[in-house]
């Protein structure tokens, strides 16, 4: 059994040039570089304090017991929990319908004729005809 | 002190039935593969939450069960940093592949590479990485099979590492992804159901107040207030984030994490399933604070010793503690099932390698069927299984489990991580650029970690035999030069094909369009087929 099969018939260069792809990259790149940058910087911070600042990490933080180290590392979860949390709620919303967008402006190029575009029972919505 | 004397029966028949459970699934499973989409990817029919706690199973090992609350018992505060990286990670894995594997890959990490480079390279590149991370995970795992279950059930080291391997084996060869998958999803149930307990009873016996974990456990060490602050088991600053690196970026390049986003049907249940296994995950170790500083609060400076090297068997001594021989035997039971969960996604995906990266599309060039890859997986599964319990009984209980995860680790975010990245994200990547990478990757991180302090002159000696390298993780010098070695080798050579398919990759990756479809298979029967695949991808187009 072969490679993950190529598709000849998608001009895979138009698709990527098409303003629908671009906007759903471009959004795309808006929500994930600044997280994964945030939570990069939150985590080695962390990580760069634990190793270098090993009596601030000890210190006692609010009541004895808990220490500002242990602290920040609670924080290390509810970061990634929440940061997950609105990662999947953008990629619902937003980049699905985006990316949805983008495999139908494919199709639209594929075949090229008229009709084909519009595939079963779907409908190319209104601001999508205006640009065309 | 001896907790464990002799073969322990009830120990025994719990393991008896974590063991039969594995095997129904598997015989049902074993009815129902026979493609190799079926075998490589459970059809691509789990569902997120289904492949969330897969995940779950397929990451949380023996390392992570008895090693953190082991290292949190001996070095307190360092022992967490192990727990808050391996979670942290998975964000790392949300946000850069994820989505990105399952749209664009197809049974292995190297369809993503192959997908835009020289095939051929690009294969032989990609399953080295994937082989060199499975071959020390593995063996890790294997050991401290035979480490724990000689130390719990009273079997013979020799005799514990066979029986796992053989489970191991069983598993893959009868029922494939399905059947491991499953495996996985019983033991990531079995796994946060014993945390839960014993954080429980830990709290009840502490009198309900979490903050006299840290209290008692800091008054029930001699370090006293040292232990509840960084710097007990790693003196060397830089060692910590050396340590940090491999851990957040080493996960995101673990061959066989990455592959349980091929079991899914959409973009979509990927990432659910990545959500998923960060609130089972993340739940879990946020518990190994009770299971960790509550070993210690509880048994004391006294149980040292009893916990042995590493710490391993403190956890099982504080359940044997707390709720005597029979919570011992489940908690036993539960550390078992997650070793086999575990060396069954790791052999799995090392048969990927083997059969549908080197034979059927290197020495193949494609060209063998279906039936004769799944074939040579089944085959390879097995011969990957006798090696590994070949060199796990001779290597024997010398070998350092923890360090050999680690080294995975590390192996993984230098060899793999990078190549993957970049061939998802930059036009110009080619094929000398991800051979380089991978090479400079495997190399570099195994090299620094036999001229560290821990493996030459050895453990416990004073300083490295090279002064000028003083860690003991190789993450902050072999992450930078695979990147380095990527970008270096890109530059040196063109490829103008490789650009041009740059654009059929990224396309795919990023929308889906042209993703391999589901094939509706479940562990009960057949969904509907293609239209269920269709209906989850959401594809506008029909498949050809």
């Amino acid at each position: 059994m072969g490679e993950p099969e190529h598709r000849s018939d998608i001009d895979w260069q138009a698709v990527e040039r098409s303003p629908e792809f671009r906007e759903l990259v471009r959004r795309k790149k808006a929500f994930i570089i600044p997280a994964t940058l945030f939570f990069m910087a939150w985590y080695f911070g962390f990580i760069i304090l634990a190793g270098y600042a090993p009596d601030f990490m000890g210190r006692e933080f609010i009541t004895d017991g808990l220490t500002v180290g242990y602290a920040l590392a609670l924080s290390q979860f509810v970061m990634t929990w929440v940061l997950g949390w609105m990662y999947l709620r953008r990629a619902d919303r937003d980049f699905d319908p985006l990316a949805a967008r983008a495999r139908e402006a494919a199709e639209g190029m594929r075949a090229g004729a008229p009709g084909t575009r519009f595939r079963r029972d779907e409908v190319v919505t209104e601001d999508e005809e205006v640009r065309r | 002190m001896t907790y464990f004397a002799s073969v322990n029966e009830t120990a025994l028949a719990v393991f008896a039935v974590v063991v039969g459970i594995t095997l129904v699934v598997t015989y049902f499973a074993s009815k129902r593969v026979s493609t190799a989409t079926d075998f490589w990817a459970a059809g691509r029919g789990l569902t997120g939450p289904q492949n969330g706690f897969a995940i779950a199973g397929d990451y949380m090992s023996a390392a992570s069960f008895l090693g953190i609350a082991g290292l949190i018992f001996l070095f307190g505060f360092d022992g967490f940093l192990y727990s808050v990286g391996f979670l942290v990670a998975f964000l790392t894995v949300l946000f850069l592949l994820a989505e990105r594997m399952r749209n664009s890959g197809k049974y292995t990490i190297a369809d993503t590479l192959a997908y835009r480079l020289k095939r051929q390279p690009a294969r032989a590149a990609a399953a080295l990485g994937t082989l060199a991370v499975v071959a020390f995970y593995l063996i890790a795992q294997m050991v401290g099979a035979g480490v724990l279950i000689e130390a719990l059930v009273g079997i013979d080291f020799w005799l514990s590492v066979l029986i796992t391997g053989a489970f191991m084996i069983i598993y893959i060869v009868a029922g494939g992804m399905l059947a491991t998958s499953w495996v996985q999803i019983i033991k990531a149930f079995l796994l946060m159901g014993a945390a839960v307990v014993m954080t429980i009873w830990v709290l009840a016996e502490i009198g309900w107040n979490p903050l006299d974990l840290f209290r008692d456990a800091r008054g029930a060490s001699p370090e006293g207030e040292a232990y509840l602050q960084p710097g007990l088991r790693f003196t060397e600053p830089l060692d910590t984030v050396s340590l940090g690196i491999g851990l957040v970026l080493g996960t995101a390049g673990l061959p066989h994490i990455l592959m349980r986003f091929f079991t899914v049907p959409s973009a979509k249940a990927a990432r659910s399933s990545v959500m998923w296994a960060m609130v089972l995950i993340g739940a879990f170790y946020v518990m190994t604070t009770a299971l960790g500083f509550g070993a210690r609060a509880i048994l004391g400076e006294a149980g040292v010793e009893a916990a042995g090297t590493g710490g391993n068997l403190a956890l099982p001594n504080l359940a044997d503690e707390l709720g005597g021989e029979l919570f011992l035997a489940i908690i036993a039971g539960v550390a078992f099932a997650t070793i086999l969960a575990v060396v069954a996604g790791l052999v799995i995906s090392a048969s990927g390698a083997v059969a549908h990266d080197v034979w059927s599309n290197i020495v193949r060039h494609g060209r063998d069927s279906e039936r004769e890859e799944v074939w040579v997986a089944k085959i390879a599964a097995v011969g990957i299984g006798a090696v590994a319990i070949v060199i796990a009984i001779i290597g024997g209980e010398g070998l350092n489990v923890s360090f050999m995860v680690g080294l995975a680790f590390a192996v993984a975010a230098s060899a793999n991580f990078p190549a993957l990245l970049l061939a998802l994200t930059w036009r110009r990547f080619n094929t000398t650029g991800a051979v380089a990478g991978v090479v400079v990757g495997v190399v570099s991180s195994v090299a620094l970690v036999i001229i560290s302090p821990t493996v030459w002159p050895g453990p416990d000696s004073e300083g490295g035999a090279f002064a000028w390298y003083p860690l003991t993780q190789p993450g902050i010098v072999s992450v930078p030069l695979a990147f380095i070695a990527c970008w270096l080798g890109t530059m040196l050579t063109t490829e103008p094909t490789t650009e041009r398919s740059f654009d059929e990759l990224y396309v795919r990756s990023e929308t889906g369009l042209g993703a391999e479809v589901a094939t509706g298979l479940t562990l009960t029967g057949r969904r509907g087929g293609p239209r269920t695949a269709a209906a989850a991808t959401t594809t506008t187009i029909p498949p050809m």
